[in-house]
């Protein structure tokens, strides 16, 4: 499964203040869904849930799912994306 | 599910053996979830756990059916197979006859294996000094009756049943004399594995002995052709030899008896036939006579039948019958080597 140009560039370097539309498989309606549960603009919330999530795929995905709605694909491009993320940098 | 608090929904987690994160807002519902997905799982479990149970014992009843060729109805076994066990000894249903059967295929099982650990421990090195690979009756009922816990009864059984099969088991049943066949089980004196179960360092040395064995065989057989050809080409040698040396008197007796008859056209000579002994006595000196005793007469019956110039004659010399050659032809014509 290759990755996509969004995920290379979202695991090349720290996220700072990047906007959860950054994340693989967010895109602007799931991340404006987001943003309406309270998950703000920024990326990093969502690595917060991730983390509390303790980084269980099936939990994050389930969430990721009820929360924005996300599909499978979605949820697992975003997933991916954060974990490849915490492997490099957390 | 819904009136749990965070806390009783971390144990009931941690019950199901899940270590869930912190339970916030955004995560309990996720807990949840997982909570729901848990319970059902372990229902599940133990569900199967209890037909698992059950299972082992139906399958090795159901190869035993089919290894015995009888049908069985799998779902009479089943039900029978939820009663408690029971004491089978000297019930004669299905289910007890079924149990008897496998009790005795276990103790064949064991019974097998034992002769085979044995035969083959004969066969290489022999440590436990055994007398014969036949292992006497008296021993291996006790080695079964320590091993599994059967009676002799079931013991003579299992005898009888290998008796009574017509196929092989690959045990031997020997009775007193060893090579005789037995029919009844009081017969029976030892009995012996079929196929001994050797290691595979005993094996691999079984198996070059025998191929340095068998090489060294075909060496000697081939010695043996080579020796016998050897044997047949000095033979026909000493016959072509022969063979020369009789052509070689031939020839000799030809001259002699034509430079008689020479002799005698020049009146040298009183007859024109000379003795064959006299003939001999000329071309073969005294210490040689018995020698070539054999090429001499090979010569004689040669000339007598091949040579048409040199008649053999019986003529009447100084009072005596003796044979004699005689030139037939005249000299200047008939020859064939000068």
């Amino acid at each position: 499964m290759t990755t996509s140009q969004k995920h290379r560039d979202f695991v090349a370097e720290p996220m700072g203040e990047k906007p959860v539309g950054s994340l693989a498989g967010i895109g602007e309606v799931l991340g404006k869904k987001l943003e309406e549960r309270g998950f703000d603009k920024v990326a990093y919330v969502v690595l917060g849930q991730f983390l509390v999530l303790k980084k269980d795929e099936d939990l994050f995905r389930e969430w990721l799912k009820d929360t924005c709605g996300a599909n499978a694909k979605q949820s697992r491009d975003c997933f991916g994306c954060l974990r490849e993320w915490c492997d490099a940098f957390l | 599910m819904a009136g749990l608090s965070d806390l009783e929904l971390r144990r009931e987690l941690q019950a199901l053996g899940f270590q869930p994160g912190p339970i916030t807002d955004t995560t309990r519902d996720v807990y949840r979830n997982k909570l729901r997905r848990l319970r059902g799982e372990a229902r599940l479990r133990d569900e199967e756990r209890l037909r698992e149970e059950a299972r082992p014992r139906l399958v090795f009843l159901g190869i035993l059916w089919v290894k015995m060729g009888k049908p069985s109805a799998p779902q009479e076994a089943e039900d029978n197979m939820k009663l408690l066990p029971v004491d089978c000894e000297r019930k004669t249903d299905e289910f007890c006859q079924a149990k008897q059967k496998a009790a005795l295929l276990e103790l064949l099982h064991e019974l097998y294996n034992f002769l085979a650990i044995q035969a083959g421990n004969f066969e290489c090195g022999n440590p436990e000094k055994l007398k014969s690979k036949c292992i006497p009756v008296t021993e291996a009922q006790e080695y079964i009756a320590n091993v599994t816990s059967s009676s002799s009864a079931k013991f003579e059984a299992a005898l009888t049943w290998i008796l009574s099969s017509n196929k092989d088991v690959g045990i031997w049943l020997k009775g007193e004399d060893q090579s005789e066949l037995v029919t009844t089980v009081d017969k029976v004196a030892c009995l012996e594995s079929a196929r001994p179960r050797m290691g595979v360092g005993c094996r691999l040395s079984r198996a070059l002995l025998t191929a340095v064995t068998n090489v060294l065989i075909f060496f000697w057989c081939l010695a043996f052709l080579w020796g016998l050809l050897i044997l047949l080409k000095y033979r026909w040698r000493k016959l072509e030899e022969e063979e020369q040396a009789m052509y070689e008197m031939v020839k000799k007796i030809i001259d002699v008896v034509q430079d008689h008859y020479v002799d005698w056209e020049q009146d040298m000579e009183r007859y024109p036939y000379v003795g064959i002994l006299h003939v001999r006595d000329t071309l073969i000196p005294p210490q040689s006579r018995r020698r070539m005793k054999r090429v001499w007469d090979r010569a004689v019956e040669f000339l007598a039948s091949n040579e048409s110039r040199i008649q053999t004659e019986s003529h009447r010399v100084a009072g005596e019958d003796m044979l004699v050659w005689r030139w037939t032809k005249p000299s200047s014509f008939s020859d064939s080597e000068r």
